[in-house]
């Protein structure tokens, strides 16, 4: 009876889900009425600016703190007051926290003290399994302290992995590493993630990692989500200034509509929805494509905020166009990334030619994406 | 008596929970304080500092439980160097003595707060557990009546040998304890380092700067006899109550002290501090009793160097007696044991084993122990009605002069 | 795939396994409340019997005992007149002025706080030699510095006199050397070298642990900064030190504030402490005012406690030696300056410590080998031996005493090691008031030892009624228990510091695998911590060995007590048994030490 009641709303529920959950110390709420659902075998991230609760909402769902209101549950049982060692979760933190008086090996194994391995292979066989799994084959028998930053890291993958967890939760694990061996890694642990098909949530101050490795990502501020999307969506479409900021460069603008065409084509799929709005904006006016989901009854007079990524301000082209001054340049390889003064206020844009002096850069309405929209 | 009840039925409890055995071995316990079962075991337990005899391996419940009702356990306490001294202590002879002669046995209680304990164990309401206890002092039953409303120790009733006691040494004006030996608190000096004054006033002069250690009178016997016996010298003052022996009712015993402080008295914590210190040739002269050279003559030390001074031929008495306690299970039997403690030749064990002066007129004394034992022409001491009251006051004031920081 | 993974996953633990978990997980706070049990039952119910009757005098709740004493001049000095109401300014003008009057408690803390100096002046040239050095006998000796604490201050006092006296050791070597004697007994300064004697190996042995976790790299990273020896010296192995000097100091002072019979010993009464006057009160039964007073220095020692434990807080050293600095050779490997002058400055030391540390002890093994003609004889062993065998069984014979401290104190010490690893870890998570908590935990190092032993008497022996039942403890139990409420601290102190510094990541990794709290605690923090328990441990059985009043308090009679308590015994007119059983309890220590400290590993070095 139990089990029947059990398995049926696991299938349904998600494997993760915070349901208003606030977290306060003393006056401050370091994660504020957060509902956030992980889905099964998802990789979800948590990436946000320090201070943004997301390490507070990664520790809320191991255990390590109970919420000061609001529901934690998996796979829809409620786990208020279950301590982190009965979670079946695995953690992986920045430092590694591997223990230094163990061998690699057996730390790998610690976690099997307390579970019978998975599949029902012994203790040795799961470790080297597990040592396998993230390319350190012979590294049982080695000290912690002999291993570079990246094979700790993976040692403490692997240690959490091997008492084969429902859940895997990985705090800035890579943060600690080089640019190059961060990149190479995250392939890495996302490989490992669909082998698996672990449920993970990845917690990450940094965008770029957070857009490449996600399924699903939650770009926190404040204690609260601004938006839950997958990285395309949340790229493309920021839904606040400051996820459009936070998320990749941009550059924002805010202005007032001073008029409204009726509606356009715009693709195929809404005919009809889009409207072209024209903005002043510092004195300029620009055209930006409206449409009812973002900016539903715009009039002139209204506030329109909007971006336009870098890579969609093209040189000497484009509806709007904006006269700016070559500020700096930094080469990046394939592009070079060059910063505009544009009357005081810096435009980022994307190239492949150098540039200097003065140049105009000009955008279609199409592509800027409206972030708000008020009437005051 | 309130504690009355609580007795009989603790003593019952702990003669069946000693026969089980388990509790003397854990050494806790938890008894019922209003039950009532119906064993009449009376014998002590282990739980307060009784030594029994067979106390070795906490079995010490045991015998009382079962079986031997027909012999009474006489618990007897007292300060521990009376049954255990590394040189000569009475309390071993005493035992098998009294059991030999009296069909009973006799365990010894030395709680280390000694008498303090049991006025503890009366404010707290918990039984006595003794019967009689052996080594009071005048301010010992100054400080208990003051502290206690009710009585800790009964009246003396029929004692055989009471008539036998010296005259002088009777020093409960309510009848209750009884002296059983007393002592002399004197000078003890080394002969071949200095000539110790004759007077009180000797002890000012240059010569003998820095040459006498005394005790802390807070906190040490002779310590406390030797300031009273300045109390007693010198008086306490002109709105005092002591009108001191020196005639000169402005000059008290502190203004001695104050010039004895001036002469380097030392003024150590306790007699061992002192005596090792002045053993060490730290200085030449140390309060202690006037049996030293009974001490010095066992260990074969040079008796030139153990020399006895009784200042204005003076020394402070301090007599020491026994009483029943009120709550004794067996105070027939503790007057028995009283009897028998001023028995002659009982008279005589005490004083050579515990090292003081017999009690009573008829001890059977060897001949040459009052050559060694030496006695003042002129014992003193303060009685019962004049301590009570001020020995307090003596001493604080004492203190907050000598200490004055 | 995913599938095949999270059955995997579940097989993996059972429900029993779950319900297994649970109850380990209930361990930790399990032994939690039995530590709490045993501290309020053993320490401060009892306590607190004695320390209320300051506020409840005949059943009537009251200040004036307080007030009175905060008034008198007699203890407060000048500081008095502030409590009676007169102005700060004028107050401090008496406090500056040439004849102030500290009063008794000022004077206690003025000592304890030279006392203090002198133990760390002493200490931390023998933490240098212990932690830098290497020489035959090392271990043995940092082994043996306990010693000097289990020591009852009688032995210490006839070790003193012997050695500093008129006619003692160090005035007959001047004596020799055609120099003039120098009059040390009977004064403020023999005070303090004796505190010396008890606390530097205290301050020696906390700053030892520390400097030995000191990680090399750090040092070296300093030196290749450009950093030279003496100012990598300041600037990263000292940083790491103070702490652990100023845990010794601190519980020095604490000592040396509630001092008691050595003062009177060695100093006199003009020199009285504190505690001499609670002495007395309570002699005197005039418990009020010995309470007061009890607790006015229960205060001050909590304050400096207090005050010690929030530096400890915010200076927390979280690197642990790694890679310890290696030893250097005692003999100097070249004739240079830098290589030559700290050895000549430790050799003068042992100049100073063989005087104040090894002369004492070495004068009181000698003492319990001359006869009372100054001849060497065995006659004082003979005495342990005869007594042994035909003492009355209500006497106390030198077997049992040996026998049963070393049962206490390993009874003690295997107590006292979780109560003190569950109070550091509780103390070491972050809470409002962890500090008030953690000083609380302190109290039994600064309670007076009378007013422990009065309460010992009430709370224990006495007992408590409860519906009707009267539950009481002594014997071996209740000596064992209230030993380890004693040493506790101890493991505190030198645990906590660790744990502190441990990376929480750590823990929350091994508990994210399954490892229940308690488990957790076992499995990684206490081996990170090692020598800090190994210390912890050490202290825990040194205090059990050396405690005197609450075994004397719960002994039921004849069958629990121990060497301290068969030394005081055996003290008579000559001290000769009595110093004869103090060489033995000297021996005995030595010894369990030695063997604690091998057992214990050195530095599980990290």
């Amino acid at each position: 009876m139990d089990s029947e009641r059990d398995a049926e709303p696991s299938r349904a529920a998600p494997a993760v889900e915070l349901d208003g959950v606030t977290k306060r110390y003393g006056d401050t709420a370091a994660v504020d009425d957060v509902s956030l659902r992980v889905r099964e075998g998802e990789f979800f991230t948590l990436v946000g600016p320090s201070g943004c609760g997301k390490t507070t909402t990664l520790r809320l769902i191991a255990g390590f703190e109970e919420p000061t209101a609001g529901t934690v549950r998996f796979a829809g049982d409620s786990v208020a007051g279950v301590p982190p060692e009965d979670r079946d979760v695995g953690v992986v933190f920045q430092n590694y926290a591997l223990f230094p008086h163990m061998t690699v090996g057996e730390n790998v194994g610690y976690g099997l003290n307390f579970a019978d391995p998975p599949d029902g292979v012994s203790r040795e066989e799961r470790v080297a399994e597990l040592l396998e799994l993230v390319d350190l084959p012979d590294a049982a028998d080695r000290d912690p302290e002999s291993l570079s930053g990246g094979q700790r890291q993976r040692v403490a993958m692997a240690r959490a992995l091997a008492p084969g967890p429902d859940l895997l939760l990985l705090d800035e694990p890579m943060s600690a590493l080089d640019a190059q061996l961060r990149e190479r890694l995250r392939v890495q642990v996302r490989t490992i993630q669909s082998e698996l098909g672990i449920t993970t949530v990845y917690v990450t101050h940094d965008q770029e990692e957070a857009l490449a490795i996600s399924d699903r990502v939650a770009v926190m501020r404040d204690g609260t989500p601004e938006q839950v999307a997958p990285p395309r969506t949340v790229y493309r479409e920021p839904s606040s200034r400051f996820v459009a900021a936070f998320v990749g460069d941009n550059n924002v603008f805010a202005g007032r509509v001073v008029d409204v065409d009726e509606p356009v084509a715009r693709d195929g799929e809404r005919e009809g929805t889009t409207r072209i709005a024209a903005v002043d904006v510092d004195g300029e006016t620009l055209r930006v494509a409206i449409d009812d989901a973002t900016a539903y009854g715009v009039t002139p007079g209204d506030r329109l905020t909007f971006c336009v990524r870098p890579e969609y301000l093209r040189i000497g082209d484009g509806a709007s166009r904006l006269r700016a001054t070559v500020a700096s340049a930094e080469f990046l390889g394939e592009t070079t990334r060059v910063t505009l003064d544009w009357g005081g206020r810096d435009l980022v844009v994307r190239t492949r030619d150098p540039l200097s002096g003065e140049v105009v850069v000009g955008f279609d309405p199409a592509d800027a994406h409206v972030i708000a929209a008020d009437d005051g | 008596m309130s504690y009355d009840d609580t007795t009989e039925t603790r003593r019952r409890f702990l003669a069946l929970g000693g026969a089980a055995g388990a509790i003397a071995l854990a050494g806790c316990s938890a008894e019922p304080t209003d039950g009532s079962d119906g064993s009449d075991g009376t014998d002590g337990d282990g739980g307060d500092g009784t030594d029994g005899e067979d106390g070795e391996d906490g079995t010490d419940g045991e015998d009382g439980g079962e079986g031997d009702e027909e012999t009474p356990t006489l618990t007897v306490a007292t300060y521990s160097s009376f049954i255990d001294a590394p040189s000569v202590s009475p309390g071993e002879w005493l035992k098998e003595e009294f059991e030999s002669r009296v069909d009973a046995e006799l365990e010894w209680a030395t709680p280390d707060n000694e008498l303090n304990y049991y006025v503890e164990r009366a404010s707290s309401g918990v039984s006595i557990d003794a019967d009689l206890y052996v080594g009071l002092t005048t301010e010992d039953l100054v400080r208990v009546d003051e502290t206690l409303d009710d009585d800790l120790f009964a009246e003396r009733g029929e004692v055989a040998g009471f008539d036998d006691v010296r005259e002088g040494l009777l020093f409960d004006p309510f009848d209750r304890a009884l002296p059983f030996d007393t002592g002399y608190v004197s000078l003890v000096y080394d002969g071949t380092a200095t000539e110790a004054p004759e007077t009180f006033d000797g002890l000012l002069a240059d010569e003998h700067a820095g040459a006498l250690i005394a005790q802390n009178p807070g906190a040490s016997a002779t310590g406390r006899s030797f300031l009273l016996h300045t109390v007693h010298r010198f008086g306490d003052g002109p709105d005092g109550v002591v009108e001191g022996g020196d005639g000169d009712p402005e000059y008290d015993y502190l203004d001695y002290w104050a010039e004895l402080q001036d002469n380097d008295v030392r003024v150590l914590g306790s007699w061992d501090d002192a005596y090792s210190a002045w053993s060490e040739g730290e200085a030449p002269m140390v309060v202690s009793y006037s049996t030293d050279q009974v001490f010095a003559d066992m260990e074969g030390a040079d008796l030139e160097e153990h020399q006895i001074r009784f200042l204005n031929d003076q020394a402070y008495a301090t007599p020491e007696g026994m009483a029943v306690f009120a709550d004794a299970d067996e105070p027939e039997l503790a007057r028995e044991f009283m009897s028998f403690m001023l028995e002659p030749d009982v008279q005589g064990q005490i004083a050579e084993r515990n090292v003081a002066f017999p009690a009573t007129d008829t001890a059977e004394l060897p001949d040459d122990y009052a050559e060694l034992a030496q006695e003042p022409s002129e014992p003193v001491t303060f009685t019962y009605d004049e301590l009570q009251g001020s020995v307090s006051e003596w001493v604080e004031d004492w203190e907050r002069q000598f200490a004055g920081n | 795939m995913s599938d095949a993974n999270r059955d995997a996953a579940g097989g993996g633990r059972t429900l029993r396994d779950r319900l297994n978990g649970r109850l380990r997980g209930r361990l930790l706070t399990a032994l939690a409340a039995v530590t709490s049990v045993l501290l309020v039952g053993a320490f401060y119910y009892p306590v607190g019997t004695v320390l209320i009757e300051a506020v409840l005098v005949d059943g009537a709740p009251t200040l004036a005992v307080f007030g009175e004493l905060l008034r008198d001049p007699f203890y407060f000095g000048e500081l008095a007149r502030l409590f009676a109401g007169e102005s700060p300014v004028a107050v401090a003008r008496g406090l500056l002025s040439p004849d102030r009057r500290l009063g008794i408690v000022g004077f206690t803390a003025y000592q304890a706080a030279l006392s203090t100096v002198a133990s760390v002046a002493l200490g931390l040239p023998a933490a240098y030699l212990l932690a830098r050095f290497e020489f035959p006998g090392r271990r043995t000796l940092r082994s043996l510095t306990i010693v000097p604490f289990v020591l009852p201050s009688i032995m210490v006092a006839v070790g003193f006199v012997a050695t500093f006296g008129t006619n003692g050791t160090l005035n007959r070597v001047l004596g020799a050397a055609g120099l003039p004697p120098v009059d040390l007994m009977f004064t403020l300064e023999a005070i303090v070298i004796a505190h010396a004697f008890y606390n530097a190996p205290l301050v020696a042995r906390v700053t030892t642990a520390a400097w030995e976790s000191v990680d090399a790299s750090a040092v070296e990273t300093a030196r290749s900064l450009g950093a030279g020896p003496v100012r990598a010296f300041f600037d990263v192995v000292a940083p790491q030190v103070y702490p652990a000097v100023l845990t010794g100091a601190a519980l020095t002072f604490v000592f040396t504030f509630g001092t008691f019979p050595i003062v009177l010993a060695l100093g006199g009464f003009e020199l009285a402490t504190v505690e001499v006057f609670v002495y007395r009160l309570v002699r005197d039964l005039n418990y009020a005012e010995a309470a007061a007073l009890a607790i006015v220095e229960l205060a001050i020692s909590l304050g400096v406690l207090l005050a010690y434990l929030r530096y400890e807080a915010r200076n927390s050293v979280s690197s642990r030696g790694v890679r310890p600095l290696p030893r250097k050779p005692l003999v100097p490997t070249a004739p240079t300056a830098r290589e030559v002058l700290p050895r000549l400055g430790l050799a003068a030391y042992a100049v100073v410590a063989g005087l104040v540390f090894v002369a004492p002890i070495a004068s009181m093994v000698l003492a319990s080998v001359t006869g009372g003609d100054g001849a060497l004889t065995l006659e004082h062993y003979r005495f342990l031996l005869d007594r042994q065998r035909t003492g009355a069984a209500f006497q106390v014979r030198p077997w049992p005493a040996i026998r049963n401290s070393l049962a206490f104190a390993s009874a003690a010490t295997l107590l006292a090691l979780p109560m003190g690893v569950v109070v550091a870890v509780l103390t070491t998570r972050r809470y409002r008031g962890r500090k008030l908590v953690d000083t609380a935990a302190m109290a039994p190092l600064a309670v007076s030892g009378i007013i422990v032993g009065l309460g010992l008497l009430r709370g224990l022996v006495f007992g408590v009624e409860v519906a009707g039942w009267r539950f009481a403890a002594t014997g071996a139990v209740a000596i064992v228990v209230a030993h380890a409420v004693a040493g506790y601290p101890f493991v505190v102190r030198t645990v906590a510091p660790g744990l502190e510094g441990l990376d929480r990541s750590l823990i929350e990794s091994a508990r994210a695998l399954g490892a229940s709290r308690a488990r957790v605690i076992r499995d990684v923090e206490l081996p990170l911590v090692w020598p800090g328990v190994v210390a912890g441990a050490a202290f825990a059985f040194a205090i059990s060995i050396g405690e005197f009043t609450a075994t004397v308090v719960l002994a039921t009679g004849a069958d629990a007590y121990t060497m301290p308590v068969a030394i005081e015994r055996f003290i008579g007119r000559r001290l000769g048994p009595a110093t004869a059983m103090g060489v033995v309890l000297l021996v005995v220590t030595g010894l369990s030490f030695v063997v604690i400290e091998r057992l214990g590993g050195e530095t599980r070095g990290l």
